[in-house]
């Protein structure tokens, strides 16, 4: 269909195009800035990673440094740091996945057993504030929380779980989890939305049906109201996947006072914190670029495999 | 309609009911404390146990507060930001969005594709830094505008929602000869206001709540936002606490002034705060439910 289109459009005069292309000058002038918006701050920094495969200098214009083949990705992969960063990186891309992706599909559930109108939306309507928080001001009241003499060490204490307060942010075995939980605290409301909006879309004759065979509400949780919202977690899950190593950055610096928190750094180290620490800071930005081109790489590899293993297992996909 | 409730049944929603208050109290729970300790006279909160009323009242914070210059700063730079980010983002994004709405649109799968490209396709951090130097973009207040205007995921959803409008809506006026800006301005805009004012929120949320850009990319102090001058204030904070516990000194320091680093803080966090607690009721208004569902596949 597209193809006959363009072959008979192909066939049109040149000087058709340009009257056309005149007749509608407005609507091409709407898009203009627009476009170049995105060609200035998209496309240039694009045709910018050239410098991952040289090695640029200060005052060189970009794309004439010295070719330096693949020995910045080289230098990345051997560093010392290397190995330490997957490993944070991935685990936790790998914990969100596991908590933070599931929290809000069972928010979604149980609000959807709840009956109460007013009850379920001011719960729904509290639950999404923090999503308009910025992470600055949620870091904060983190870092409050969790000093040795914070409320989550007062309620820990007075639960008798503990004996003495812990300095959470001192110690890095607790780092991932922090950023774990923020992370659900601050999204768990507003990503329940659209599961929301899409247990909302469920045919309700398909409880009634249900009702009427007896089934217990368990399974109609399973079978009407997870099957109905799985075409939505199923996409959410290939463009989270997509994303998930890029989404800690804010995160990961704000909770250690912009990187100056060294005593958690074995745990904290991310891509993104190392592509700023060595790029910016020590001011290397070939091996910072290749670095950050590494990260695109497998953070499309990661959405390519979700959305291969989604139109394999479930026929659902993006694309 | 005697479906009959089982045991079963009263423990589930017990549960669910009791789960669902815990997050309630846990979302609310940080705001009300931070709120509680800004209105707190400071030494006392040094004693600590605050939960959720200020045991003495004062608004002594805030005055404290009120004085520092580059926090009154800050609150003029995330303002302007905020205003002039959120009105062109609305203006160019809603061009973009109207055009490509439009089949006649010569070229518009080069464009829909050029911008689904940069969702997936970044240069990073660095070529993107470079960038901003060579064009004098750093160290300048444009910095927290330009590269903000373009967010492809919300002209998908405007998009959307123009695609949704009947045909029928412009084509009255264009027999009237009226031109496409025209008929942009005077008939598509004022329909749209509910999709207008979503976007309008994620856009001012947006610039408000921004720190990143100003951290790495603006070092004169006078072009810091708020977002900024909250995030120095807690770094300084925890140095501050850590020095206090360390000697006598300290102690001396927080007789004679009064000034407790904490009461500050969450002071400057409930003031950055408020801007978002305002707009909070346009936000459940104007949010259409589901926006998004229809646009993901596209």
């Amino acid at each position: 269909m597209e193809g006959s289109i363009g072959a008979r459009r192909a066939r049109k005069p040149f000087q058709q195009h340009l009257r056309e292309l005149w007749r509608q000058r407005d609507l091409q002038v709407m898009i203009f800035p627009w476009m170049l918006l995105v060609i200035v701050f998209a496309y240039i920094p694009l045709y910018g990673l050239i410098i991952a495969f040289q090695d640029y200098r200060l005052g060189d214009a970009i794309g004439f440094s010295r070719w330096a083949g693949l020995e910045n990705f080289r230098m990345f992969f051997n560093s010392p740091d290397f190995w330490p960063i997957m490993r944070n990186t991935f685990a936790i891309s790998f914990l969100k996945m596991l908590f933070a992706f599931p929290a809000p599909i069972i928010l979604a559930l149980m609000l959807n057993e709840v009956r109460g109108i007013k009850f379920k939306r001011s719960v729904q309507t509290i639950s999404y504030l923090p999503y308009f928080i910025s992470w600055v001001v949620v870091a904060g009241l983190t870092l409050d929380f969790l000093k040795p003499d914070g409320s989550i060490n007062s309620l820990l204490m007075s639960l008798n779980i503990i004996d003495s307060p812990i300095a959470f942010m001192n110690e890095a075995k607790y780092f991932w989890g922090v950023i774990v939980v923020t992370d659900i605290w601050k999204g768990i409301g507003w990503n329940a939305i659209i599961y929301i909006a899409a247990i909302a879309s469920i045919n309700p004759e398909l409880y009634q049906a249900a009702d009427i065979d007896g089934a217990g509400r368990m399974r109609k949780v399973w079978h009407i109201t997870m099957s109905g919202i799985k075409p939505t977690v199923v996409i959410l899950l290939i463009l989270t996947t997509g994303s998930i190593i890029q989404s800690s950055f804010d995160q990961v610096m704000l909770l250690t006072n912009n990187l100056q928190n060294t005593l958690v750094y074995e745990r904290s180290e991310i891509l993104d914190t190392h592509i700023l620490r060595v790029g910016m800071r020590n001011m290397r930005y070939s091996y910072a670029t290749a670095a950050g081109l590494f990260r695109s790489f497998v953070s499309v590899a990661l959405l390519l495999s979700a959305n291969f293993t989604a139109k394999k297992l479930s026929d659902e996909s993006l694309f | 309609m005697y479906y009959r409730r089982k045991m079963s049944d009263w423990v589930l929603d017990l549960l669910i009911y009791v789960l669902l208050c815990v997050l309630v109290i846990a979302t609310l729970y940080p705001f009300m404390n931070a709120l509680a300790i800004s209105l707190n006279e400071a030494a006392d909160t040094t004693r600590g146990g605050i939960t959720i009323f200020p045991r003495k009242f004062t608004i002594e914070n805030y005055r404290t507060i009120a004085q520092n210059q580059a926090l009154y700063r800050g609150f003029i730079v995330s303002a302007l930001r905020t205003v002039i980010g959120t009105f062109a983002g609305v203006l160019i994004t809603g061009m973009m969005a109207y055009a490509l709405s439009k089949k006649s649109l010569k070229g518009r799968n080069i464009y829909m594709t050029l911008c689904v490209v940069t969702m997936y396709f970044s240069g990073g951090l660095i070529p993107y830094f470079l960038l901003l130097r060579s064009i004098n973009l750093l160290n300048s207040f444009w910095v927290y505008i330009l590269p903000n205007l373009v967010n492809v995921w919300n002209m998908i959803i405007m998009r959307t929602y123009f695609k949704s409008l009947p045909e029928a809506l412009e084509e009255s006026a264009r027999i009237d000869g009226a031109s496409t800006f025209k008929v942009f301005f005077r008939i598509i805009l004022p329909t749209s206001a509910p999709i207008i004012a979503t976007i309008a929120l994620f856009c001012g949320v947006f610039q408000w709540n921004s720190w990143f850009d100003a951290a790495v990319f603006v070092t004169r102090r006078e072009l810091k936002p708020v977002q900024s001058i909250l995030n120095e204030i807690i770094n300084s904070s925890r140095f501050a606490e850590e020095i206090a516990k360390a000697g006598p000194g300290a102690t001396r320091l927080g007789r004679m002034n009064v000034i407790n680093p904490r009461s500050i803080t969450m002071a400057t966090m409930i003031a950055v705060i408020v801007p978002i607690i305002l707009v909070y009721p346009f936000i459940q208004k104007y949010f259409a439910k589901g926006l998004m569902i229809g646009s993901i596949k596209d």
